[in-house]
């Protein structure tokens, strides 16, 4: 029994010091250097450095959150026709991928 | 110290395998690419280029001007939304951030066989591919009676610079109640919405200082972008003051005469006390030069950007025939981030992804009234297709217009720091 709950304690340790690298996991067929690519598409309005000037700030974005509003453009629950077009054609790989990559920018 | 040897001699030997690997470049030299035009396309092209290629390939900028003054929001300058000084940038950002090499010079010619461009101080540069993103040159004859010595009384201030200032100042100094005639270009022109927009600016102007004042649009065309929704707006901010008539309606300009302000139509003979001449337009004429054009403008490779005519060369921006695209500045930067993906692919091997387009085009009405228009696009073998799109509605209400306002100045931001740092 006792050897039991110490194995369950190892695995969540294991588990919860793991969450990011679980977050990670779940990023389907993210790719960097893809997301990397795909952000050129982003800063041509979203300005690299990050000014958040008319347009909002997406550098050091949390993946969550970036997945979140992304999809809520997509099933154009949040307004905005310029993005509800950029969502519309992203699919998950795209998705994951800019996830990623904004994940690892300061 | 022997892992750092080996680690750097493994290295090494990985780099020459990819050099050898490479038709055409010399042993040990660096791949080159030379890019002429440092605007929307050019810049954004060469920056994508060096930033991503980390310093494998060696880019080369040929750009006329030390200083690019943007076409985009020079019309809000004209309805005193922005100064000047603000729409004017540097190749300072390129060149420190992302070691491109800047030549600030006029290319006078290609030599696609030797793949050189001889510049004007007689210098010439040799090139792996070459990007032409020239922008427009004014068709004058396209109008009867302009020509460049007629643009200081009818600016066309369809290339920046003081051009614009000229064309403020004439607005600025029109008598009062007085005339202003705007003859847009005829399709395929340099931003679709930019004639229709400056009308917008300077009625703004009018508006404040000179309230009588009328605005008369002789258009070549029949019909116009976000036609709509301009005279909504028009209709709202300027009543009365703007008249546009259609060639349709006024038959066709047949001649123009700078020194009596005169627009002869079939239907009216219109006086004006100022103007703006914006005559048709083609591709610069180093694309001519360098034999990538066919008529006007250049065919390209909807997946790719490259020239038809020359696998080696990529024409960019409002020189190239990319339709479906408008030639807008959005355009350009879109087209020159295919194009930069695909040059790096095919001179270090790194991986092309599939090419993805998109556009979009604010306009400002009023004071905090914006408009936009925009599409996605894709490659097909005929053309770059548009995938989907939208428009801003009639009737919208005014917070959304302010957010519109509010998100062009964003993107305004947002595209120079991404040409220029
Ligand atoms: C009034 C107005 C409003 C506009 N508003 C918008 C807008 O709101 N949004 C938008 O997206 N677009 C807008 N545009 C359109 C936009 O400016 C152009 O589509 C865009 O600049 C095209 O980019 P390009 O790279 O093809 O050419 P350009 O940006 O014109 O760049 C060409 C550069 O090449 C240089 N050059 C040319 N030939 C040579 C040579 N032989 N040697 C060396 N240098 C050379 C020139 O000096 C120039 O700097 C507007 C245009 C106008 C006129």
């Amino acid at each position: 029994m006792k050897s039991k709950s110490i194995l369950l304690l190892i695995f969540l340790c294991f588990f919860l010091t793991n969450k990011l690298y679980a977050e990670q996991n779940q990023l389907v067929g993210a790719d960097a250097d893809y997301g990397e690519h795909l952000f050129g598409e982003c800063v041509t309005c979203h300005n690299s450095t990050g000014l958040g000037q008319g347009i909002p700030k997406i550098t050091g974005m949390k993946t969550s959150h970036f997945i979140t509003k992304i999809l809520a453009y997509k099933t154009k629950e949040k307004e905005n026709a310029v993005m509800q077009m950029v969502a519309e054609r992203l699919g998950e790989e795209e998705i994951n991928s800019l996830a990623l990559y904004l994940s690892k920018l300061k | 110290m022997t892992k750092m040897k080996r680690r750097t001699f493994v290295g090494l030997a990985a780099a020459t395998t990819t050099a050898l690997s490479m038709p055409s470049i010399a042993f040990g030299a660096l791949p080159r690419v030379v890019v002429i035009g440092g605007g929307a396309g050019g810049a954004t092209a060469a920056k994508y280029i060096a930033k991503d290629s980390k310093g494998a390939i060696d880019v080369t900028l040929v750009e006329a001007s030390k200083r690019y003054y943007t076409c985009f929001f020079s019309n809000l300058y004209l309805g005193d939304f922005r100064a000047y000084g603000s729409i004017g940038h540097n190749y300072y950002g390129l060149a420190v951030n992302h070691g491109v090499n800047m030549v600030h010079e006029w290319a006078l010619s290609v030599n696609n066989a030797a793949k050189k461009v001889n510049l004007g101080s007689g210098e010439s540069i040799s090139y792996d591919k070459l990007v032409i993103s020239p922008g427009i040159d004014l068709k004058f004859e396209s109008v009867n009676g302009y020509s460049a010595e007629a643009q200081s009384k009818m600016p066309h201030a369809w290339k920046s610079g003081t051009q614009v200032q000229l064309l403020k100042n004439q607005v600025k100094g029109m008598k009062k109640g007085g005339t202003f005639v705007m003859v847009p270009p005829p399709n395929p022109y340099r931003c679709p919405p930019g004639p229709y927009e400056r009308v917008s600016m300077i009625a703004h102007q009018f508006k404040k200082s000179n309230p009588t004042a009328k605005i008369v649009i002789l258009d070549p065309k029949n019909k116009f972008s976000k036609q709509g929704l301009f005279m909504e707006g028009w209709q709202k901010h300027y009543p009365g003051m703007i008249e546009w008539i259609s060639a349709e309606t006024h038959g066709g300009i047949k001649k123009i005469n700078a020194a009596t302000m005169e627009f002869e139509t079939d239907l009216d003979t219109f006086k004006a006390d100022a103007a703006s001449v914006v005559p048709a337009q083609r591709a610069g004429r180093i694309a001519m030069n360098a034999g990538v054009n066919n008529g006007d403008w250049c065919p390209i490779v909807p997946a790719s950007m490259q020239a038809q005519a020359d696998e080696n060369i990529y024409v960019l921006g409002d020189a190239s025939i990319a339709k479906s695209m408008p030639k807008s500045g959005f355009s350009a930067n879109s087209q020159a981030k295919v194009a930069a993906n695909h040059i790096r692919g095919s001179l270090t091997g790194s991986k092309v992804f599939t090419p993805r387009f998109a556009n979009t085009c604010w306009s400002l009405v009023a004071t905090n009234d914006g408009i936009k228009v925009g599409a996605n696009y894709k490659a097909t073998d005929e053309k770059i297709d548009k995938t989907s799109g939208f428009i801003s509605k009639t009737g919208e209400d005014s917070n959304l217009r302010k957010a519109t306002y509010e998100e062009s100045i964003g993107w305004y931001s947002g595209i120079t720091s991404d040409m220029f740092s």
